[in-house]
């Protein structure tokens, strides 16, 4: 008996704590965010601008988080649909693998923002990104010059570690990255991923390698949180910032305050805060199911293309290389100063 | 009927037959694998058995108790989460600071170990006193402990940990990083416990038979819960010296290692069954899984072969526990 009391007392317990009640406040309509990981700074942060710029527009946003998980995912855009939204803003899990729920939701009459990942396999309404293959680009573009700097010519050994090898985003900024690199035989390129997109395993990459091949010039990381496991495990072989050049993707504050102390020479920024403001600019015209006119806009300060594709309008915004020099300023969303303006939604 | 000396040879064999098949893969690895054979090498698979070893010893104490504890990556992570927000000074970072500032070494592992044995507490409560499955129970934990360390950080990560913690991470003795000392510390002195006192004599014994065991006067609950506390703090343990190796903490940060636990446990000969198993056997688990993924790493095969590698090995691992058995008798 006192057994059955006291689970009956532990599982009210747990339930009480697990309860949440938010409150909602009117507006234009829900918009779901289905954020593909909360595990990472540039997702956690993608739901705060969102978040912030559609509610300067009017609408309120409810974020799904899938865990990493394309089936979880794809469970959670069933259940959004029957919801009824004004709206869903998608960041995929897998790229491909959610093209039938986009088609199921705008069946459903509901329009579909693809947000940070392309989908080029199915039309959606509109569509946000720096593009993970340009990250790449950009990325070997700056090892190129740092080869040069460094080399006299672009040759040297580079370490490249990815994230998760079943993770597409990662494998897009590679491709992007070694068919920039292919022109110049003379830059070996050692790719291993870590995985899980796991710090820890980045810096047993690392380790192993600096040991292996004493003589790399340069590590390039797919994201900002592997570099400080490779820093650590740069600092524990005896290596000071400068030894080894280099450089990681998404612009997260990890990965700035790595410039600012020496270690990372780049960050390839992706534009976190104005790929999400564009969503907002362009939110009632996608919800009202209007034309979105192709043409040029200023995202928050940055030129932007807007593009009609065969997946739908498509607006590019382009990536930047931070460096010592510029690492400062507030535009990087790595700075964590969401602008304060309001957004203003495209007339 | 085998003579004594050949019963002798093959119990001894049997008995350590983790360690000679981490010979032969080293020898081969050594042998075929470019770059393999060097100092740095063995050193780089000795560090990076830290954590995964440590999390080893406490996933191993529970499951030679008849047991299970999936929660050890997440209490883990957990501590390396606490450890990296008090003590990091950059990131979500508090900077916290001690004087004398060596302090902050004993504190942190303090603060990690008593956060790893509250979950192990916890564990123990639904487990032992309200008699809930061991399985469901840590699985549970596995998933509420992780999103407790999103939650705690907003999905941030805090980077650049004290340096009077750091330093652990970086000084070396015999070119082996302190770290990893205090893993081989760790497996000396829990192997004594387990051998050579009451205590891991008797949850070995509960883990053959707790009927048994309490028939005979053994506090089984009582030695249950402490099991529990003790893979909880040790994974705690592990989590501190995951934040000192990464300097800091990333919400995924241990993830995956779970599986790489279970597998050098089971490797290193303990029984899913309970009531057997060796620590020793587990840490040369440990070096084993360490040192195919080095080779890897090395060999720059896809990370994906280390998967398919490591799932058939704990398959051939079950395979000679099975074969043990066999020629155990073959031998009586």
């Amino acid at each position: 008996m006192n057994r059955i009391r006291r689970l009956l007392t532990a599982s009210i317990a747990i339930a009480a704590v697990g309860i949440v009640s938010p409150a909602f406040a009117q507006s234009k309509g829900k918009i779901f965010y289905m954020v593909p990981t909360l595990l990472d700074e540039f997702q956690t942060e993608s739901v705060a601008a969102i978040t912030k710029f559609m509610g300067d527009v009017g609408y309120e946003v409810v974020t799904l988080n899938a865990d990493n998980k394309t089936d979880l995912q794809q469970s959670q855009m069933n259940d959004t649909i029957l919801q009824k939204p004004a709206a869903i803003v998608l960041a995929a899990v897998d790229f491909n693998a959610l093209a039938p729920s986009i088609e199921k939701a705008r069946a459903a009459g509901i329009p579909v923002m693809i947000f940070d990942r392309q989908i080029t396999s199915t039309p959606s309404d509109l569509t946000s990104v720096a593009g993970t293959i340009e990250i790449g680009q950009v990325a070997a573009g700056e090892i190129q010059r740092l080869l040069k700097e460094k080399n006299g010519a672009v040759k040297g050994k580079i370490l490249q570690v990815l994230g998760d090898p079943a993770d597409p985003y990662t494998l897009d900024i590679q491709k992007g990255f070694e068919d920039k690199m292919k022109e110049f035989p003379d830059a070996q390129i050692i790719t291993l991923p870590a995985m899980q997109w796991e710090a820890s395993n980045a810096g047993t990459i690392v380790s192993d390698q600096m040991v292996a091949n004493p003589d790399i010039d340069l590590i390039f990381l797919h994201a900002a949180h592997l570099s400080v496991a490779a820093v650590a495990a740069l600092e524990a072989k005896g290596k000071k910032p400068g030894d080894v050049m280099m450089i990681s993707s998404n612009g997260a504050p990890v990965g700035l305050d790595l410039i600012r102390k020496g270690w990372l020479n780049v960050e390839v920024e992706q534009p976190l805060y104005a790929q999400a403001a564009a969503l907002a600019m362009f939110a009632d015209k996608v919800v009202n199911k209007q034309e979105i006119k192709p043409g040029n806009y200023s995202v928050l300060g940055l030129d932007s293309v807007l593009t009609t594709e065969s997946w739908g309008p498509n607006i590019k915004i382009p990536g930047a290389a931070i460096t010592k020099e510029n690492v400062d300023e507030p535009r990087f969303w790595g700075n964590l100063k969401a602008p304060a303006d309001k957004i203003m939604p495209v007339e | 009927m085998k003579s004594s000396r050949q019963r002798a040879i093959a119990e001894f064999v049997l008995d350590h037959l983790v360690w000679f098949m981490l010979a032969v893969v080293l020898i081969a690895f050594s042998l075929f694998v470019p770059n393999f054979f060097q100092i740095g090498i063995f050193a780089n698979i000795v560090e990076q058995s830290t954590f995964v070893g440590v999390m080893a010893i406490g996933l191993a104490i529970v499951i030679i108790a008849g047991h299970m504890d999936l929660s050890v990556e997440s209490t883990a992570a957990l501590a390396a989460m606490v450890t990296g927000i008090l003590f990091c000074s950059r990131g979500i970072g508090l900077g916290l600071t001690l004087t004398p500032e060596w302090l902050v070494l004993p504190v942190s592992l303090l603060i990690a170990l008593s956060v790893g044995a509250v979950i192990g507490f916890l564990n123990g409560v639904f487990t032992i006193k309200l008699g809930m499955n061991a399985f469901i129970v840590t699985l549970a934990s596995y998933i509420w402990v992780r999103g407790l360390v999103v939650a705690i950080s907003g999905g941030r990560s805090a980077q650049d940990l004290s340096p009077s913690l750091r330093v652990i991470g970086i000084e070396q003795l015999l070119f082996v990083p302190l770290i990893a000392w205090i893993a081989i510390l760790c497996y000396v002195i829990f192997s004594f416990i387990m051998g050579r006192t009451p205590f891991g004599r008797h949850v070995t014994l509960i883990g053959g038979n707790a009927v048994a065991a309490f028939r005979a006067g053994i506090k089984v609950d009582r030695l249950m819960f402490i099991a529990f506390i003790i893979a909880g703090a040790v994974a705690g343990l592990a989590g501190w010296l995951l934040a000192i190796r990464t300097s800091g903490a990333t919400a995924n940060l241990g993830t995956g290692m779970l599986f790489n636990a279970f597998a050098a446990v089971v490797i290193g000969g303990v029984s899913l069954k309970g009531g057997v198993g060796k620590l020793p056997g587990v840490y040369a688990g440990v070096l084993l899984l360490s040192s195919i993924h080095t080779a890897i790493n090395l060999m720059g095969l896809p990370a994906h072969y280390t998967q398919v590698i490591l799932g058939l090995l704990v398959l051939a691992a079950v395979l000679l526990d099975t074969l043990k058995l066999q020629i155990r008798q073959r031998f009586a």
